[in-house]
């Protein structure tokens, strides 16, 4: 049970630069999800809390301690692998039981020792019993499902009774019902352990569904840190934006425009959307003519404009003129993609309306208070 | 302790580590390979008398009169005479069984076995196999004049039938193998596409199978360039030396006399095989078809 | 009905044809066994009188005793295994070790001695046989077992193998090793080799064969009867005078059966040894 704390941790591969300046605060006992796409550095993140990297500059804390110079073996954490990287040729047991042969135990408070046999046998079968294996100890990995081989792995990771878990990309090798039921468990045993947890992956569903935080990452730099929620309703930047949410956040280019006094967004073409004097979650409209990034979730677009493209009528205070290029239905609700003068806008509807047809020209309508600006210029978040 | 002396540590057990590990077979490479290749120079470059007590720096005269001599000229000839009566039969028939045996089909596996029997056998029990069949006085054949081992223009054809037979086992693995990586959809495409089983053969499955045969190529020439055990069983280099490849030749300079040009010709034969195999590849690459 | 039927015979007949085809074959590579084993039973005087025929003639069925009481083979299948097993187990142990440090430490020129198990790889023994039988006869080794067995305790073929099969061991499973705490020996033991004994098994039944057929380097470093490989030993009991002729066949019969053995018990592994390099995929 400890904090995680990076500051100003860099790593560089020869030219690469995998980890730029990172500093940030993992609580203890905090559920962390780094999320980032493939090649952000979230996974050489986690390599490095578990020592099987060092850090080329910037100091690593695990509790109070600074680990930068301790071997992985010494810092106590365990790291479940997308692969779960089983002993292939060793049973489930001896699997669960690798990490307390070799490695030193503090005891009741005492010397760090090594386990005896007895000790290692009663914690197999506690990491056993947790996680359902008690049937399948003597199995060896090529004899379990994907399931059975991620919850090995886990059991392995919580054997040695570790200060924070590392998982990298625990449940992509799963197929997506087995998926979804595991992100529960997993939930459930980060409460039941109480311990820090910090889990690395690139999807967004399992980042929302398990976090107590997010931190996004995109080439190597921390981009945001936060609850769920607020990445979402606050996205720092145009990147957490368009990363968060499927599908993902509108964004069309604009400038601010003024009408009698009251601000809208021009979107050229597009159209306008009429807003007041703070838009989305009480960010301030700047001066008319400054360029800005306009960001839209589908959910806070809508078709208000009728059927025939001979009813559209050209922009008059609030709209955005699209033609509907494909529909997808889900179900439950329906993505209408459309086209506003080039830049393509997704639109998340009930099944329960209309259909509309692709080819048919309309008026989306924007919720005024839901829409977020960014610089166009540094993609930053307008205050 | 800071992180630099941790790696600095870490690399250093490791460096001694590494040693520890490399340092048998580096042992027995460096008597057995560096300190001989040291030796095969030093005596080409000198002449020793009959009993090895004295030997005069000769320079590289020695490495000219026997590279251009008669004797190593022979056994060259011998040698690459061999190389072309087992390479391209062996690997003709290794693929035909190959062919052959790659079928769905009852009892396919005992065949199978059968073909690959061969592997079985060392050079010297397929030689004696071959003395049954081949030998002048005792052999089921051996008065067949064509593989007939009393005549000079004949025996080395004689002895080819040993290496031949012998080689058939291991060729038939590899193609066998070669065959059944290609996967079942290019055979399928080329049926659909209506090619018969023999334009599949030439367009299709020979090109694919080319890398495999190639490396059975080499391997093949490299065995025939080493061919020792059959001739020593077979003829013991006869009739009149009709059947002393290099490497007879080589074995049979052993004498503290002789060493020097024996020396001579082991480099000889290294720069020939090194040249042949070279020569293999850069040739074939052009044709060959690799991955898929 | 009527229209299935004339597809049948044809594929009926086809089928039947590669049986003839593969039976002739059959009999071709085994003809020359089959006749060895003839004249290993045959009386030899008695077969001649007959005039070579395909089958044999006064059969001695103790003629295999006899090659071990007459032929001395007893003491020439012995040292052929243990000349084997030495050559073996060492080629295993240096080679294992070297694969290990190509493949799992990082020390400075590594690269360089890579290079230098490579350069090995181009000099077959044929090439160095003059020296090295120098170094064994000055060694005093000639006609002893560490003669027979000294250039083949390592080998940069093993190593290749071996290494190839070390470095598809995938990285996560070194890296959960390094977090168990296992320290480089603990690792080699634990993980890497279990992980790789098919390559390893497959290197160990190629390294069999390859030791227990040798042929050139027991004939020039052994001058003496009693130290004859079994290999070896064919020769001069082949070469034995027409009446004890058989001896040498009953012996070249017995000499083939380890590896026939190994053929049909260890398939696989020999399979997978002997096409390494040769087929990808």
């Amino acid at each position: 049970m400890s904090s995680v704390v990076f500051e100003g941790v860099t790593k560089r591969f020869g030219e690469l630069v995998a980890v730029d300046d990172l500093t940030l605060t993992v609580d203890d006992s905090e559920f962390m999800v780094l999320l980032g796409p493939s090649g952000c550095g979230k996974t050489t993140v986690l390599r490095l809390v578990a020592g099987l990297e060092r850090s080329t500059a910037g100091t690593l804390r695990i509790g109070n301690r600074v680990v930068d110079d301790l071997e992985a073996k010494d810092r106590n954490v365990a790291m479940v692998f997308q692969s779960y990287a089983l002993y292939p040729h060793m049973t489930v047991a001896r699997n669960i039981e690798s990490p307390l042969i070799a490695r030193k135990f503090i005891v009741d408070g005492g010397a760090p020792r090594k386990l005896s046999r007895s000790e290692r046998r009663e914690r197999v079968a506690e990491a056993a019993r947790i996680l359902g294996l008690g049937d399948l100890l003597d199995r060896k990995p090529a004899a379990l499902s994907g399931g059975q081989r991620q919850r090995v792995a886990l059991a392995r990771a919580i054997v040695s009774r570790p200060t924070v878990f590392l998982m990298d990309e625990p449940l992509s090798n799963l197929d997506a019902k087995l998926r979804a039921q595991t992100r529960l468990e997993l939930v459930d045993l980060h409460r039941r352990l109480n311990t820090t947890f910090i889990y690395v992956t690139h999807d967004q569903v399992e980042a929302m569904t398990m976090a107590t935080r997010i931190a996004v990452m995109d080439a190597g730099r921390l981009q945001q840190v936060g609850a769920p929620q607020d990445l979402y309703e606050r996205p720092a930047n145009l990147f957490v934006a368009r990363f968060i949410g499927s599908p993902p956040m509108n964004v069309i280019e604009a400038t601010i425009g003024s009408a009698e006094g009251d601000p809208y967004i021009d979107a050229a073409e597009a159209g306008r959307i009429a807003v007041g004097a703070t838009v989305a979650l009480g960010q301030t409209v700047p001066a008319a003519g400054t360029r800005v990034m306009a960001g839209i979730r589908p959910e806070h677009l809508q078709i208000a404009g009728p059927g025939s493209s001979a009813e559209v009528q050209l922009p008059t205070d609030a709209g955005i003129v699209a033609t509907i290029v494909a529909v997808e239905w889900l179900g439950h609700e329906r993505h209408v993609i459309c086209d506003a003068a080039g830049t393509l806008m997704t639109v998340r509807e009930s099944s329960a309306n209309r259909a509309p047809a692709v080819g048919e020209r309309v008026v989306l309508a924007a919720d005024p208070s839901q829409v977020h600006l960014f610089d166009p210029v540094t993609g930053e978040r307008l205050p | 302790m800071s992180l630099a002396d941790v790696i600095r540590r870490r690399r250093a057990r490791e460096f001694v580590l590494g040693l520890l590990f490399l340092l048998p077979s580096l042992t027995i490479f460096a008597v057995f390979f560096f300190y001989s290749v040291y030796r095969l120079v030093y005596l080409g470059l000198h002449q020793q008398n009959r009993y090895g007590t004295a030997e005069r720096y000769v320079g590289f005269s020695q490495y000219a009169d026997v590279l251009t001599g008669e004797e190593f000229r022979d056994g060259l000839r011998i040698s690459a005479t061999y190389v072309l009566y087992t390479v391209p039969i062996g690997l003709v028939l290794g693929v035909l069984l190959a062919v052959a045996a790659n079928r769905q089909l009852r009892g396919i596996k005992f065949f199978q076995t059968v073909f690959a029997s061969t592997v079985a056998t060392s050079v010297a029990v397929a030689s004696v196999v071959f003395f049954v069949l081949v030998n002048p006085q005792v052999g089921y054949f051996g008065d067949v004049r064509f593989i007939s081992l009393s005549h000079t223009d004949s025996a080395l054809r004689g002895v080819a039938l040993s290496s031949i037979w012998q080689n058939l086992g291991l060729t038939f693995i590899i193609v066998l193998a070669g065959l059944q990586a290609i996967p079942d959809e290019v055979n399928e495409a080329a049926t659909l596409d209506g090619y018969g089983p023999v334009r599949r053969f030439f367009r299709v499955t020979l090109p694919l199978i080319s890398p495999t045969l190639l490396f059975l190529a080499v391997v093949l020439v490299v065995f025939a360039f080493q061919a020792f055990a059959q001739i020593d069983i077979l003829t013991g280099g006869g009739p009149a030396g009709a059947t002393e490849t290099l490497v007879y030749k080589i074995f049979h300079h052993q004498q503290p006399l002789e060493q020097g040009t024996g020396a001579v010709m082991a480099i000889g034969l290294f720069a020939v095989t090194l040249l042949v195999t070279m020569v293999q590849f850069k040739l074939l690459e052009r044709r060959v078809h690799y991955g898929f | 009905m009527r229209l299935a039927a004339p597809g049948v015979r044809p594929a009926r007949f086809k089928t039947a044809l590669w049986y003839v085809v593969l039976t002739s074959l059959s009999i071709v590579i085994l003809f020359p066994v089959y006749m060895t084993i003839v004249r290993a039973l045959s009386t030899p005087a008695a077969y001649f009188r007959e005039g070579q025929p395909l089958y044999p003639v006064g059969i001695q069925w103790d003629i295999f005793q006899r090659a071990f009481t007459e032929g001395d083979l007893g003491r020439k299948l012995l040292l052929s295994l243990l000349v084997t097993l030495i050559i073996v187990t060492s080629q295993l142990v240096t080679s294992v070790a070297a694969a290990y440090a190509f493949t799992f430490l990082d020390f400075s020129g590594r690269r360089f001695l890579f290079f230098v198990f490579i350069a090995t790889l181009m000099l077959p023994l044929e090439v160095t046989l003059i020296p090295n039988v120098d170094t064994i006869r000055s060694l005093g080794w000639l006609n002893s077992v560490q003669g027979l067995v000294a250039p083949f305790l390592a080998t940069a073929f093993g190593t290749f193998l071996i290494r190839q099969g070390f470095m598809g061991i995938p990285r996560e499973l070194r890296d959960a090793a390094q977090l168990d705490g296992f320290g480089h020996f603990a690792f080699l033991r634990r993980v890497a080799v279990p992980v790789t004994r098919p390559v390893i098994a497959s290197f160990a039944v190629i390294a069999f064969l390859a030791a227990w057929n040798q042929y050139l380097w027991p004939r020039a470093v052994v001058t003496e009867g009693r130290w004859e490989t079994i290999q070896i030993g064919l020769k001069s009991l082949a070469a034995a005078r027409v009446e004890e002729s058989n001896i040498g066949l009953a012996a070249a019969i017995i000499a083939a059966l380890p590896v026939l053995l190994l053929l049909i018990f260890l398939q696989k592994q020999l399979i997978r040894g002997l096409t390494a390099g040769a087929v990808k995929g």
